[in-house]
């Protein structure tokens, strides 16, 4: 089962995303800040991250290049409520982004496709 | 091999080496490898640095204007045999010599950029010495500018190997000590890589040696001598489709397994700076004139090589005129991936006609991005890019199931 990381420091988006997640056959662990992230996935090993760019403490685009640089192909998704982050050049780094939403089909979908590239390239 | 070598200060091993190719280019080479010394000695001063010139065995005194600049550091002179031409074979020559030499870490910088800063060694050596493999640019591009990438290289590389690396071909990169003997050994050259699709070559090497990719931000335009454009184009399209197509072969065990594609590391991606790209003109008119053209002049190897669906898709897309001209994505990529399954099952002197056949459409699939994306800034029109690179992605099933000849 694979496990994921939701980074967000709204507690509803963490509680949904949880629940939606686990229903979709995922093991979930959450933060609520971008708070010694690092050492969280050092040592929870995540199979991916979903993380929110605008966090009150943490930009989301600076943690995106922190983890890069440590974990070079662990696949992280942008999770945003809004799309102006594509201007800048950080947002490269991630594997997808996908736009906040109740509905999330399209999350679902892009976590299986980052899980599913990751794994042919082991 | 190396024809000629002059090493006035004795080096035997350093820690890194900046090397620039080289073929006539007396005018320009001298400021370049001031730049670059100014670079080394200021970013680097503790490290033992060499700066090659690896040439053509040029007759317009580059060699003397190289080795009469004053520097810091060391230089070294390489040069093939007279007659042997091309980027790649300058390359060869380097990679063998780099064995003895042992760098950590080797930049490798093209001799007519006339704004080449000092901070560029930085931004291509730091990598490296930090744990990345392989490291490309990002430059700031207009958004026609390198339409060889944005149409057939960064999709096609992206949607085979897995790594989305935008700037492949600019023409500058950085590599770490891991791939020196790899590259030394050159596996699966060709003329194509002894010319311009020696950069592609070294890219593809490194992803299937699984090396850490990272593309560094340069956050200024690139600017360089401007030769005739279309007839450097026309070379490159064919050296770099055929090099991409080569490829393809020897690394099908590693490309037929990749699933989608992800993303490399960043380095320098706090630089927002916002330059402004060089203005670019495109005839449109022109580029749809050649696909047409190209339409009729090849059509009987077409009908070879693309399926009847694809053939008419190519008549129904003629037919919109310019005026309402969409070359689909969608038909772009299988013509590419049926291209290149023909290419593979081809004799060998018939595959430059394929790789000539392929190329007014080329021209056709770049008008209808120049004629999507004209009103739009070139934040827009690369995500156009981006979508592309999807629709290759989705139908790579396509290419598999082509390839394996059902």
């Amino acid at each position: 089962m694979a496990k994921i990381l939701v980074v967000d420091d709204e507690e509803h988006i963490r509680l949904l995303y949880s629940e939606e997640l686990r229903d979709a056959g995922y093991e979930v662990i959450t933060a609520e800040s971008g708070y010694k992230l690092l050492e969280l996935i050092e040592s929870e090993k995540p199979d991916l991250v979903v993380l929110d760019i605008k966090m009150v403490d943490y930009n989301g685009l600076d943690l995106l290049q922190d983890i890069r640089a440590k974990f070079y192909d662990l696949p992280v998704i942008l999770s945003t409520a809004y799309d102006t982050f594509k201007e800048d050049t950080k947002s490269m780094a991630a594997d997808f982004y996908v736009v906040k939403s109740f509905d999330l089909t399209e999350l679902k979908k892009k976590i299986a496709m980052a899980l599913e590239a990751r794994e042919s390239f082991e | 091999m190396i024809y000629a070598e002059e090493n006035p200060s004795g080096v035997s091993e350093v820690d890194l080496v900046v090397a620039i190719p080289t073929f006539n280019e007396v005018a320009n080479i001298a400021t370049v490898t001031s730049q670059v010394d100014i670079g080394l000695t200021k970013y680097y001063p503790n490290l033992k640095s060499a700066i090659i010139v690896c040439d053509n065995h040029s007759m317009d005194g580059t060699r003397e204007a190289f080795l009469e600049t004053k520097t810091k550091n060391p230089k070294i002179y390489l040069s093939s045999a007279p007659g042997e031409k091309g980027k790649g074979a300058n390359l060869r020559n380097l990679f063998e010599r780099l064995i003895t030499l042992r760098p950590q870490a080797v930049m490798i910088l093209e001799a007519d950029i006339r704004n080449v800063q000092p901070e560029w060694i930085y931004n291509f050596i730091e990598p490296i010495l930090r744990g990345a493999g392989y490291v490309t640019p990002i430059y700031v591009l207009h958004k026609y500018e390198s339409t060889l990438s944005s149409v057939v290289v960064y999709p096609f590389i992206r949607c085979l190997y897995g790594r989305r690396v935008r700037q492949s071909i600019a023409g500058d990169c950085a590599f770490g000590r891991a791939l020196i003997e790899h590259f030394a050994t050159v596996p699966h050259w060709s003329s194509f890589v002894a010319e311009k699709g020696i950069d592609i070559w070294m890219l593809i090497n490194a992803l299937y040696l699984r090396q850490p990719v990272c593309q560094t931000v340069i956050g200024l335009p690139k600017l360089h001598r401007i030769k005739d454009p279309h007839a450097q184009i026309n070379r490159a399209f064919v050296q770099l489709v055929g090099t991409l197509f080569d490829l393809m072969v020897p690394f099908q065990d590693f490309w037929m397994r990749v699933k989608w594609s992800k993303p490399t590391i960043l380095f320098n991606a706090d630089l927002q700076e916002a330059e402004v790209a060089i203005p670019m003109d495109v005839n449109i008119s022109r580029l749809f004139e050649t696909f047409s053209r190209g339409l009729d002049t090849y059509r009987d190897l077409l009908n070879q090589v693309l399926s009847v669906a694809e053939m008419h898709k190519l008549d129904e897309i003629r037919s919109m005129g310019i005026q309402h001209f969409n070359f689909p994505s969608h038909t772009w990529a299988t013509i590419l991936f049926d291209m290149a399954v023909a290419y593979r099952d081809a004799p060998s002197d018939l595959r430059p006609s394929l790789l000539e056949a392929l190329l007014p459409l080329y021209y056709g699939k770049v008008a209808s991005y120049v004629r999507k994306t004209e009103r739009m800034s070139t934040q827009q029109a690369e995500e156009v890019v981006e979508n592309k690179c999807m629709v290759f992605e989705e139908n790579k099933s396509y290419l598999l199931s082509r390839w394996k000849g059902n």
